[in-house]
C-alpha cells in the first residue's frame, strides 16, 4: 500500500518534470538540480549576511536602528537624467548620503531575505522531489537523516535571523518560543533561561541570538558535509542556466521587494510602502512587555510560531514533535528485500580502483591485500551502502566484481541468444 | 510489345538490433514480448538491466562482433539517474571519456545513446527508428 503510494508520487513528479523538459530541455530542468539549489542559494545568504553583519549592533537599544539604517533607502531606479526613484516614480532625495543609509543596503538584505527563502523554498522542494521518487531509503538514510537535520538548522537559522531585526515582531517570537520551551516538563525552565542567556531579556540576549545565527549557519556546512560523505561526486551547482535564472529571481524579489521595516517615518517619506500600513506595529522597535496584536508571518521560517498562536504550545509541540519523528524514521521504512549486493571475485580484482571511483554512493572502498599477493589492492564492498545497482560491474575491465542475479556471463549469454533468436 | 512486369520487392534484410535498457528508465517492462524484443519493433532485442551504468562496453562489442546491426544503451533522463550518476558514467564510457571505454576499432556509427524518463515510452520508439535509419547502409 505504502509502495503503491510512493510509485503514485514517483509517478506524479515524472509527469511534471517532463512536462518541464519540453521547456527547459533535461540539461537545463531546474527539478534535476533540486539538491544542488539550497546550496546554491545558502551562498547569497553567507555574502549577504557578511554585508550586513558589517553594520549590525547585537545590543537592545542599536540592533533595530542599526539593521533600519542599513535598509533606510529601498530605492532602485533611475530616470532619464539619472535621478534615482522610488516604484512609484517619486525622486529620492539622497541616494549615497552615508547620513541616510548604506547604499542599496536595502537590497542586500533583501537578498538576504529572499535568499533565505529560496533556500528554504528549494529544500522543502529538495525533500520533497527525493522522498516523491523514493530516494531517500535503505542505502540512502544518512543523506535522509542528515537533511532532515540540516531542514532543522535551516529554520532554527532563519528563525533567529527574524529575531536579530529586533522589532515588535521578533520580541514577539521571543516570548513565544520562551512559552513553547517551558512546556517541556522538568527542564523546560532550564531550556528557556538558556535560549535568552539569563532570567531577563538585556543586550546579552541578542548577543546570543547573534551566535546561534552565525554558528547554526556553520553548523550547516557541517552538515552539508555528513549529507554528502556518502555521495561520490555529488552535484552542488546547478546549470548555468538554472543558476542565472536563480540569481535573477533573488535579485529581481529584493528589487522589487526590499526588505524593511515599515514605519510612519518611512511610509511619509516612501507613499509606496503603506501597503503594509497593517504591520507598523510589527516592525517597530521592539519595547520589552509589549506584544503586538498582529504579527507579519514568515510562511517559510515562522509557520511554527502560527501553529503556536493557533494550537497553543501543547499541540505545537505534538504537531512538530511527530513531523520531525516521522521525517527521521522514513528511510527505514518499508524494507527491501536485499539480494543482489555486489560481490567482489577476489582471484580476478587487480585492485584497479575503477570500482571505487565510480560507485555512486561509496559503498566499495580499497583494501590491502596480503604481502605476497600478485596484486597490492583489492576491492571490498560494504554492504549496507550497496544500493545494487550494477555501475561497478561496468566500471571494472576484469569482470571482478558482480551482482550475483545479474551477472555479466549471463547477460552476455542472453546478447548471444537474443541474436540467434533475432537471424531466424 | 511486351509490358513491363512489375519486379517483386527484394526481400528487405532482417536486421537485429541489441538495446541494454535501464529498467527505471522507460516502461520496459510493459514494451517487451515473450522473446525479449520491442513490441512495436520486434527488430529490437533488449537486455533489461538494474541501471544504465552497468552495462559494459565489451558487452555492446561482442553484440556487434556477433551479428547485431547496432546496438545502444537507454537510461534514465540525464541529470536524473535513479542511481545519481549511471547515465554519466554510461555516456562517458562510450564517448572515450571514462575506463572502461569502447575500443577504437569498433565503429560508433553503430553505437546509440539513449536518455529518457518512465513516461517517455513514444519519445524513445521514435528516437529508436530514427537511430535504426542511420544506421541501415552501414
Amino acid at each position: 500500500m505504502y509502495k503503491k503510494f510512493l510509485q503514485l508520487t514517483k509517478n506524479l513528479t515524472v509527469s511534471l518534470e517532463k512536462g518541464l523538459n519540453f521547456i527547459t530541455t533535461q540539461e537545463n530542468n531546474p527539478l534535476y538540480f533540486h539538491g544542488a539549489l539550497p546550496l546554491y542559494t545558502f551562498w547569497f545568504l553567507i555574502f549577504s549576511g557578511i554585508m550586513l553583519w558589517m553594520y549590525y549592533i547585537p545590543t537592545l537599544d542599536r540592533a533595530w536602528t542599526s539593521v533600519n539604517y542599513i535598509t533606510s533607502l529601498p530605492v532602485l531606479l533611475k530616470d532619464a537624467s539619472g535621478q534615482l526613484l522610488l516604484k512609484n516614480g517619486s525622486p529620492v532625495v539622497s541616494a549615497i548620503s552615508p547620513a541616510t543609509g548604506i547604499p542599496y543596503g536595502a537590497v542586500v538584505r533583501g537578498i538576504h531575505r529572499w535568499g533565505a527563502a529560496a533556500m528554504m523554498i528549494t529544500t522543502i522542494l529538495h525533500m520533497l522531489r527525493v522522498y516523491f521518487t523514493d530516494r531517500h531509503r535503505s542505502w540512502r538514510w544518512l543523506p535522509w537523516v542528515s537533511g532532515v537535520l540540516l531542514l532543522m538548522f535551516v529554520l532554527f537559522v532563519g528563525i533567529t535571523g527574524y529575531l536579530l531585526v529586533w522589532d515588535a515582531r521578533a520580541y514577539s517570537l521571543v516570548v513565544s518560543t520562551q512559552a513553547w520551551l517551558e512546556a517541556v516538563p522538568l527542564v523546560g525552565q532550564g531550556l528557556s533561561t538558556f535560549f535568552i542567556g539569563g532570567d531577563a531579556i538585556r543586550d546579552f540576549t541578542l548577543t546570543r541570538f547573534f551566535f546561534f545565527h552565525i554558528g547554526g549557519a556553520t553548523f550547516i556546512f557541517w552538515l552539508i558535509w555528513m549529507h554528502f560523505i556518502r555521495l561520490n561526486e555529488p552535484v552542488v551547482t546547478p546549470s548555468r542556466a538554472v543558476n542565472f535564472l536563480t540569481l535573477g529571481f533573488i535579485l529581481v524579489a529584493a528589487g522589487v521587494y526590499p526588505a524593511v521595516n515599515v514605519t510612519n517615518d518611512l511610509i511619509a517619506q516612501y507613499p509606496v510602502l503603506a501597503g503594509d500600513k497593517g504591520f507598523i506595529a510589527s516592525d517597530a522597535p521592539a519595547q520589552i512587555g509589549y506584544l503586538v496584536d498582529v504579527i507579519r508571518y514568515d510562511a517559510w521560517y515562522l509557520f511554527p510560531y502560527y501553529l503556536i498562536e493557533k494550537t497553543g504550545v501543547n499541540w505545537a509541540w505534538i504537531i512538530l514533535g511527530g513531523s520531525t519523528i516521522l521525517l527521521f524514521v522514513a528511510p527505514f521504512y518499508p524494507k527491501d528485500r536485499r539480494d543482489n549486493i555486489a560481490e567482489v571475485v577476489e582471484a580476478k580484482c587487480t585492485g584497479c580502483t575503477f570500482c571505487s571511483l565510480d560507485c555512486p554512493f561509496e559503498a566499495i572502498t580499497m583494501q590491502e591485500r596480503a604481502p605476497g599477493s600478485k596484486f597490492k589492492l583489492i576491492a571490498v564492498v560494504f554492504a549496507p551502502r550497496c544500493s545494487e545497482c550494477g555501475i561497478c560491474v561496468g566500471a571494472c575491465p576484469f569482470q571482478a566484481i558482480e551482482l550475483p542475479n545479474t551477472h555479466s556471463k549471463t547477460i552476455e549469454a542472453d546478447v548471444l541468444a537474443l541474436l540467434k533468436t533475432g537471424a531466424q | 510489345m511486351s509490358e513491363l512486369q512489375p519486379t517483386a520487392p527484394a526481400e528487405k534484410k532482417k536486421r537485429v538490433i541489441v538495446g541494454f535498457v535501464c529498467e527505471r528508465s522507460i516502461p520496459i517492462h510493459e514494451m517487451l514480448d515473450a522473446q525479449k524484443a520491442l513490441v512495436d519493433d520486434p527488430e529490437t532485442k533488449i537486455i533489461v538491466l538494474p541501471c544504465s551504468g552497468m552495462v559494459k562496453p565489451t558487452q555492446m562489442e561482442l553484440a556487434l562482433a556477433n551479428g547485431a546491426d547496432a546496438t545502444f544503451v537507454c537510461g534514465c533522463a540525464m541529470n536524473d539517474c535513479h542511481y545519481r550518476t549511471g547515465n554519466i558514467m554510461i555516456r562517458e564510457r562510450l564517448e572515450g571519456e571514462r575506463n572502461p571505454k569502447l575500443r577504437k576499432s569498433t565503429d560508433k556509427r553503430k553505437v546509440g545513446m539513449f536518455f529518457f524518463t518512465m513516461k517517455d515510452r513514444r519519445p524513445f520508439l521514435d528516437a529508436l527508428a530514427q537511430f535504426k535509419a542511420s544506421t541501415e547502409n552501414l
